[in-house]
């Protein structure tokens, strides 16, 4: 461990709030879906690859940028996420470890689909902005050099939250799940449609990761495996936040990205992922309510 | 049927000794060891996620434990493996007792979610610690004494002596006071303890006991492959195929995890022959996984054992109803036609 | 005549909620109390803070004199401390013998390793089943049972850890007058036999005939206590029952 000057420290925060920005994004369906399904999806780290081949597969063969074929990408993993509730996951009942078996199983399939039609070999997406940097000059001395793919990213992010964030207060659907959120049996009593809630909200998550998805094929490279370590990082985020809280899963994913990049100029590259993992287990463990939320028991 | 019922476990015995000879082929002696090891792992994983309902998705770390312990011990003092894994094993089964103290904290998805988190600590550790694990590329083993022409048989005998001890194990925990505790636990937690299992120690000790022979299965892998390296002894895969054999055979039965095993293992070796890509491979298993969930959640041995219970007739289900109107008449002498269940 | 159960100043807050606030009750040995109470006044979280499934925010429970606070309820059950639900729970996938065997106690890695059950407890857990009247059943899953067999299982279940004192939560809940007649001789039996209960109920005829003292509760503090006659004439638990 070496304390690295104050302006790299600077530096490398921005960078992790930037980066935790493109997070909150990606986990934020994982915390909707939770919240209301009481499901842990960990089939959302393949969704999240799969969306990332997605943009991938429409950049290279057809030349559009990720920011446009989302237009594409999020209608298809909304089918997907409705398809997958309505037809595989509600149908398992009762013991909720079971329900994580089968999202997981779920991820091993699209694992292998994935890896079959794309191989294995790590793919990014590589446009004309990628390496382009914005520079700021905030002092004589220190000039904060922020990647513009990354900028670019966390104004998408904050864009999409923002609609989320509206669509959940103000349209009907939003208010329904909402409530199924708080107290699914008041919810059911009070004539709302908990299948189709819950159905529409796993389309719901799916397609804030479509949009993830796209950014992250811009940010980082990917291939079928990664979804382990992905999905590893975004139950992180939501368990520190609290599992079904949005505002928690934002701040968490702000914070798991300032750690992570801080740790990685102040540990050695190699040991700094397992913060992540470290931090996901002593949550768990000594606080399973997170930052701001419910703990995750249930019976 | 009778013959069959009480003659099944030799036969199967007898086969299982005469297996390496009736077949040759090198091939068929890997494919024997394989099928072995994961019926002794799954009935060890079993203990855990059948018996006590605690389904954890990163036994894969003792496996990674047991196959690193025991290629260390060889390289530095020389330790035979097949000799020194029986220990080393109960060294990894009390660090997972530790860390079941811990991670027992948790229940239902949280736990699942931590027993991953538990593997990828691990794997980054076994990647990263290279002094010791001399990281990504792995750790070899010198080669076994005997002849390359035998080379895989005594790992089959072994395997198959400790699968019969894992066996013993399971049922003897099953018909042991302990292990109507684990049921107990599965069944209703909050009410076993409430009626005395101190469910905290019970779990901690399964926890350990299903650690107990996945490490022992992996450190006879480590030495049977002769090089390990963290990806594949911290894989997760590993300890997936002991759930998919389990649920697949039949969920905290004693015989469904040595059918699983049965059935998969070849079946997975026939699906990597076939398409000769491990890929197509995890789309099988995660698809079949599924199947098994939705359609099938209690497994192959228990669908058979109900459906035959339902050939033999309907039992004493029925007697419960009119045994409440015998009871009324023996201490009160009315004859109430009457049944609990009508005023609920 | 001495003290089996007390609790001192028993507090507990869920959310905003105070479901129990200064709660002090006393259970003599050798007496069947009754607790009763409008619904949610904090009958059911008192019984679940006494017997270790929530822990107090304030307060102490001792019992025979000993403090039981922060023990697990595994430990609390050992100490002579059982109770049913109110909602029963059974080992729905055991058999009824099986469910008569959990509850005996665990001494030493022993008998913990012993076979399941020893001849001399299937004989014990035979009797009781008998006495239930549930005998033939005994190979059954308990979630074969009809509802009145399963209250009965789970009372007699917790007589196999040997307690010296049983809460029982609304004992005569849902069940038809005969079972009621059974179970409250039951009570008074067992009660000869040297057991002491703190029963819940809302049938307060039940209350009346079975307790030699009557705790009420409201909205989580007590608000009288005495013998049946005397809480049956009380204007404040009038009140309370009535609403104001």
């Amino acid at each position: 461990m070496h304390l690295p000057s104050l302006n790299v420290l600077i530096q490398v925060t921005v960078i992790g709030l930037l980066t935790g920005g493109v997070y909150a994004l990606m986990a934020t369906g994982l915390t909707l879906i939770f919240g209301v399904m009481r499901v842990i999806n960990v089939a959302h780290g393949a969704f999240l690859i799969f969306s990332a081949y997605l943009s991938y597969w429409m950049f290279t063969s057809y030349g559009l940028d990720p920011f446009l074929s989302i237009i594409i990408s999020i209608p298809v993993l909304f089918t997907m996420g409705v398809v997958f509730q309505r037809y595989v996951l509600s149908r398992v009942k009762g013991d909720p470890g079971l329900g994580v078996l089968l999202t997981f199983a779920m991820a091993l399939t699209l694992e292998g689909f994935m890896g079959s039609l794309w191989e294995s070999t790590g793919r990014s997406i590589r446009t004309a902005y990628t390496s382009k940097v914005f520079p700021i000059e905030l002092t004589s001395e220190l000039t904060l050099r922020l990647p513009w793919v990354r900028v670019g990213g966390l104004v998408a992010a904050t864009i999409a939250l923002a609609g989320i964030y509206f669509f959940l207060k103000s349209s009907n659907l939003g208010r329904a799940i909402r409530a199924t959120i708080q107290n699914r049996s008041a919810a059911q009593l009070m004539g709302v449609d908990v299948e189709s809630v819950q159905a529409l909200t796993f389309g719901i998550g799916l397609g804030t990761v479509a949009a993830g998805g796209a950014l992250f094929s811009l940010i980082w490279t990917f291939n079928s495996g990664s979804h382990e370590e992905w999905i590893s990082k975004m139950l992180s985020i939501i368990v520190l936040g609290g599992m079904a809280s949005l505002p928690g899963t934002f701040i968490a994913a702000l914070i798991m990205g300032v750690t992570e990049s801080v740790a990685a100029v102040i540990m050695t590259s190699y040991l700094s992922p397992i913060v992540f993992y470290l931090i996901l287990f002593l949550t768990l463990i000594f606080r399973p309510q997170g930052l701001f939320g419910v703990r995750i028991r249930e019976g | 049927m009778e013959l069959l019922r009480r003659w099944w476990k030799p036969i199967a015995l007898l086969f299982l000794l005469a297996f390496p000879w009736l077949y040759r082929e090198p091939y068929y002696h890997v494919l024997g060891f394989n099928v072995l090891l994961f019926a002794m792992m799954a009935t060890s994983w079993n203990i855990m996620g059948g018996y006590t309902g605690y389904k954890s998705l990163g036994h894969s770390t003792f496996y990674g434990l047991g196959a690193y312990l025991v290629a260390l011990a060889a390289n530095k003092y020389g330790w035979n493996p097949l000799i020194s894994a029986p220990f080393l094993a109960l060294i990894v089964a009390l660090v997972a007792v530790l860390l079941g103290w811990i991670m027992l904290r948790t229940s239902g998805s949280a736990f699942v979610i931590a027993t991953i988190a538990m593997l990828l600590i691990f794997r980054l550790s076994a990647l990263n610690l290279r002094e010791i694990t001399k990281g990504a590329p792995g750790l070899s083993q010198p080669l076994p004494p005997w002849s390359p022409e035998f080379s895989r048989m005594p790992f089959y005998y072994y395997i198959l002596v400790w699968l019969i001890v894992a066996l013993f194990v399971s049922w003897y925990i099953r018909r042991s006071r302990f292990g109507l505790g684990l049921v107990a636990i599965r069944d209703d937690e909050g009410k076993a303890e409430m009626v005395g299992v101190n469910t905290t120690l019970y779990k901690i000790l399964a926890f350990g006991a299903s650690a107990y022979f996945v490490a022992l299965g992996g450190g006879v892998w480590s030495y049977f492959t002769t090089h390990i390296s963290p990806v594949f002894a911290f894989d997760i895969i590993v300890g997936v195929d002991m759930i998919l054999m389990t649920m697949l055979g039949g969920l905290g039965t004693l015989w469904g995890p040595v059918l699983g095993a049965f059935v998969l293992v070849p079946a997975g070796d026939f699906i990597l022959f076939t398409f000769g890509s491990t890929t197509i491979y995890l789309a099988i298993i995660g698809g079949l996984m599924m199947l098994v969930i939705i359609f099938m959640p209690k497994g192959i041995l228990p669908t058979i054992t109900e459906w035959m219970d339902n050939r033999h007739g309907p039992r004493a289900a029925h007697q419960g109803a009119r045994s409440m109107a015998e009871m009324y008449d023996a201490p009160s002498g009315k004859t109430t036609g009457e049944d609990g269940s009508s005023h609920e | 005549m001495s003290e089996m159960l007390r609790t001192n100043g028993v507090s507990r807050r869920f959310g905003g909620i105070q479901a129990v606030r200064d709660c002090s009750i006393s259970v003599q040995s050798g007496s069947i109390a009754g607790l009763i109470g409008p619904n949610g006044s904090g009958k059911t979280t008192l019984f679940n803070l006494i017997t270790g499934v929530y822990l107090p925010d304030e307060g102490e429970v001792l019992f025979e004199g000993r403090k039981i606070t922060n023990l697990p309820s595994s430990k609390i059950c050992h100490n002579g401390l059982s109770r049913t639900f109110q909602i029963t729970r059974l080992f729905w996938e055991m058999t009824v013998l099986e469910n008569m065997i959990v509850p005996i106690r665990q001494v030493g890695l022993r008998s913990l390793l012993g076979p399941n059950m020893f001849r001399y407890e299937i004989d014990r857990a035979m009797g009781l089943l008998e006495r239930m009247g549930l005998t033939h059943l005994k190979d059954e899953p308990a979630r074969k049972l009809s509802f009145g067999q399963q209250k009965l299982l789970e009372f007699a279940a917790i007589l196999m850890a040997d307690p010296k004192m049983v809460m029982l939560d609304e004992p005569a809940g849902g069940v038809n007058p005969t079972m009621i007649r059974f179970i409250m001789d039951l009570i008074k039996d067992l009660n000869k036999e040297g057991m002491t209960f703190l029963v819940v109920e809302h049938n307060m005829g039940v209350v009346m005939e079975l307790c030699d003292h009557v705790i009420v509760l409201d909205q989580g503090t007590k608000l009288a206590e005495g013998s049946p006659e005397m809480i049956q004439t009380n204007p404040a638990v009038l009140d309370a029952y009535l609403g104001t």
